[in-house]
């Protein structure tokens, strides 16, 4: 080597170098992938609470309020920060899981319910919080969806009925004084509102992440059980069987009472005709009623599922769903502080001024709701209702397959033409 | 290679012209041409070293990952050979669906963008006031974000508040509103109409450029010989304007299958299957925790757009070389 630089090097010789150079990229490149080995570490139930943390959420409208739940919380503590660190949700539900793995965000953390804390879990990134004394604060049979193994990772915080809200004073001038108690009953209701000069629903079904909370409502009674579609998944029931084409089926039959071209209809423009009292009803869920009071909605809201059975068929009168899991962070090296933090907001007069301030129920037990939007939703708290089934799917390409199918049916699609393509594409994600 | 200087007029070399300086003497133990101070072949090593770091070692790795089950977050894996790339050849309807909506796509958009943006520069090529001021303003979408683009069409899409619906409607047209985004069979073209606006005036400012450079002495000679407008076009400025073209195209096609952020804006995370295309679809594998799966459609849609893109370099050179 030494003669060759001696003597200048040919071409030859760089390209052998390059080669090399080559290979060894390529031998680099060949590392296996994956680094993280499940954790079994559990949350310091003691330790020094100070120093910097970070705080890693979808929920920007909720800045305001953890700004001022944090104030306080460091108020507490000498040299304590914590920085929120806001992801917009489409965001957070794809990259959430690698940005927390690195530490780089998330000392504390959260997860949505379903495939992301699925994954999370298996990727070892939730401090076991079981054996956390406040873990007690929560009403138990609400923070099922942060357990795995049999360990408490997270604990949902938020309660969402992810079922339609409707104007009260529409319902009144309308003449409805009672809750529908089967399908012809809710149709009947819906041709009221028409009747009265009212869009009866206004569904967002150019937006699917929207659009699909229908669903829930849809199949709860149809199929009354917690797991329809985890079973779907498993292969144990088929989007072809009789209680999905039927919930398709149904679909159709609400097609009149949707506003004009409802599968192109986005969000915003879905909340704004809610807002201005031009529609009865938003089919989407009662994590929008902050949305709709902004928008200048005065008017007093409340709940409804459309009933898809027999009077005496009924289980379930609506669907919740327990969500905005927070945890620990097993790669911070603040865990003290992060579980100081999740600590302080599982306190009930905590939970109170997160719940006020953004306008969602809590699983925290023993909060007092101030806000007149909470209190005329707590009644829901006490009613039969199932926890939303489409996040039981942990395929999210399936779960928008099935979701597809109601927007497209809406749309004019024949509906077991709509199940079956929806079938094809599950078979396809099950092999 | 040395080169000897040949005496003038003699031996095979045309005679120099007389201004000419005659050609150095060879300097004495100068290297041969192939060998250079091995100090300059370092030269390039930080730039390679980054090639290697952020290129070639993640396209690599592309090509190992398409061959595991890795979810992208797990230390355990398996091997799966080639078994992604075969179940995405065969078996999966949401790939297929997206690279025909991305062919529908691209189609439209390579299309419909050169021909504006070629109609636009042919008739804003003159360095006038007014002409600067209208490139200006058809040059204006491309500086916007592709999230505030989509936020904008997505209210004119709007089937109860758009503008679109909202204008046929006044007009009295109110046969051709519609859903738009909301229709599966057109979606994916609307989403196509508003990336040709977004950059429409980006490819006209590459025309632009190419058509300033075209000589006029070529287009009075033609007038000369009596070449109409269309004959002028056709055989002076279109085979001059190749290069400019191709550029075009082969920009807007990959361009077009990148079309990612306005889709997630238009359509939302994950799109409808009317409006997924394969970088969205790959995205949705990774959302999907199907790192492996997604790699090997990653590979796919590399081929994809090399295929393509070498296509139109070979259909531009032959239409214009015809032109000739």
């Amino acid at each position: 080597m030494t003669k060759a630089f001696s003597q200048g090097m040919h071409r030859r010789d760089l390209l052998r170098l390059l080669g090399i150079a080559g290979l060894g990229s390529l031998g680099v490149s060949c590392a296996g992938p994956g680094s993280t080995t499940n954790s079994d570490d559990a949350a310091p139930e003691e330790g020094d609470v100070s120093g910097a943390i970070s705080f890693a959420h979808w929920r920007a409208e909720d800045s305001d309020v953890f700004d001022e739940i944090i104030s306080d919380f460091a108020a507490e503590h000498d040299d304590v920060s914590v920085r929120q660190d806001i992801s917009p949700s489409n965001d957070y539900q794809s990259t959430a899981l690698q940005r927390v793995r690195s530490a780089a965000i998330g000392d504390a953390f959260t997860a949505f319910r379903g495939a992301q804390f699925v994954d999370m879990a298996s990727a070892g990134l939730f401090a076991d919080l079981s054996e956390q004394p406040f873990a007690q604060n929560y009403q138990a049979d609400l923070i099922t969806a942060g357990q795995s193994d049999g360990r408490q990772l997270g604990f949902p915080y938020q309660l969402v009925f992810n079922m339609p809200v409707f104007n009260v004073d529409a319902f009144e001038d309308a003449g409805i004084s009672e809750p529908p108690a089967d399908w012809d009953g809710f149709l009947d209701l819906l041709d009221k509102l028409a009747s009265a000069g009212y869009t009866p629903m206004a569904w967002p079904g150019g937006e699917p992440g929207n659009a699909g909370q229908l669903i829930n409502s849809m199949v709860m009674n149809n199929a009354p059980s917690e797991d329809m579609f985890t079973g779907m998944e498993q292969g144990e029931f088929d989007a072809t069987d009789d209680w999905f084409v039927t919930t398709l089926k149904q679909y159709a039959e609400l097609r009149p009472f949707f506003q004009n071209n409802a599968s192109g209809t986005a969000v915003e423009p879905a909340q704004q005709m809610f807002a201005e009292g031009e529609a009865a009803i938003l089919a989407t869920g009662s994590y929008h009623i902050a949305a709709i009071r902004d928008l200048g909605a005065e008017f007093p809201m409340d709940l409804i599922s459309p009933i898809t059975v027999g009077a005496d068929e009924v289980q379930f009168r609506g669907v919740h769903n327990a969500t905005f899991i927070l945890g620990v962070n097993t790669a911070s090296d603040n865990q003290a502080t992060a579980t100081a933090f999740v600590e302080y907001l599982s306190r009930p007069e905590v939970a109170a001024v997160y719940a006020d301030g953004t306008g969602q129920h809590v699983t925290v037990e023993g909060v007092e709701y101030t806000s007149p939007d909470l209190q005329a939703l707590a009644h829901w708290l006490d009613q039969p209702t199932i926890l939303a089934p489409r996040f039981q799917f942990n395929d999210l390409d399936m779960r928008s397959a099935i979701e597809d199918a109601a927007i497209q049916v809406v749309g004019g699609k024949d509906p077991e033409q709509a199940a079956a393509d929806a079938q094809r594409i599950v078979e396809q994600r099950r092999a | 290679m040395n080169t000897t200087p040949t005496k003038p007029g003699t031996g095979h070399s045309p005679p120099q012209p007389p201004a000419a300086a005659p050609h150095p003497p060879p300097r004495r133990g100068r290297r041969s041409s192939s060998t250079v101070s091995p100090l300059l072949y370092l030269f390039p090593v930080p730039a390679l070293v980054l090639y290697a770091i952020f290129f070639a070692v993640p396209t690599f790795q592309a090509f190992q990952y398409a061959m595991t089950n890795w979810d992208g977050f797990s230390a355990a894996y398996d091997n799966v050979g080639l078994r992604n790339f075969e179940r995405i050849a065969t078996s999966d309807d949401l790939f297929r669906n997206a690279l025909t909506n991305n062919l529908k796509f691209v189609l439209v958009v390579v299309v419909f963008q050169t021909l504006f943006a070629l109609i636009l520069a042919i008739l804003l090529t003159v360095n006038t006031r007014g002409s600067v001021m209208l490139r200006a303003l058809f040059f204006f979408p491309t500086i916007l974000s592709s999230v505030s683009v989509a936020f904008i069409w997505k209210f004119m899409y709007d089937p109860n508040f758009g503008l679109i619906n909202s204008v046929l409607e006044t007009v009295g047209l109110d046969g051709l509103t519609g859903a738009f985004l909301g229709n599966p069979n057109q979606a994916i073209y609307w989403v196509a109409v508003t990336q040709v606006w977004f950059h429409a005036g980006q490819m006209m400012v590459i025309f632009i450029a190419g058509l300033q450079q075209v000589p006029k002495e070529m287009y009075e000679a033609a007038e000369v010989d009596g070449a109409s407008r269309w004959g002028r076009f056709r055989h002076v400025t279109w085979p001059m304007i190749a290069p400019a073209t191709a550029i075009v195209m082969a920009y807007t096609t990959i361009q077009s299958f990148k079309a990612f952020d306005l889709i997630l804006g238009l359509g939302g995370n994950p799109p409808k299957q009317s409006m997924d295309i394969l970088s969205t679809r790959i995205y949705a594998g990774f959302t999907n925790s199907e790192f492996g799966y997604a790699a090997a459609e990653s590979i796919y849609f590399m081929v994809v757009i090399a295929l393509i893109t070498w296509a139109q370099r070979r259909i531009v050179r032959l239409t214009q070389a015809g032109a000739q």
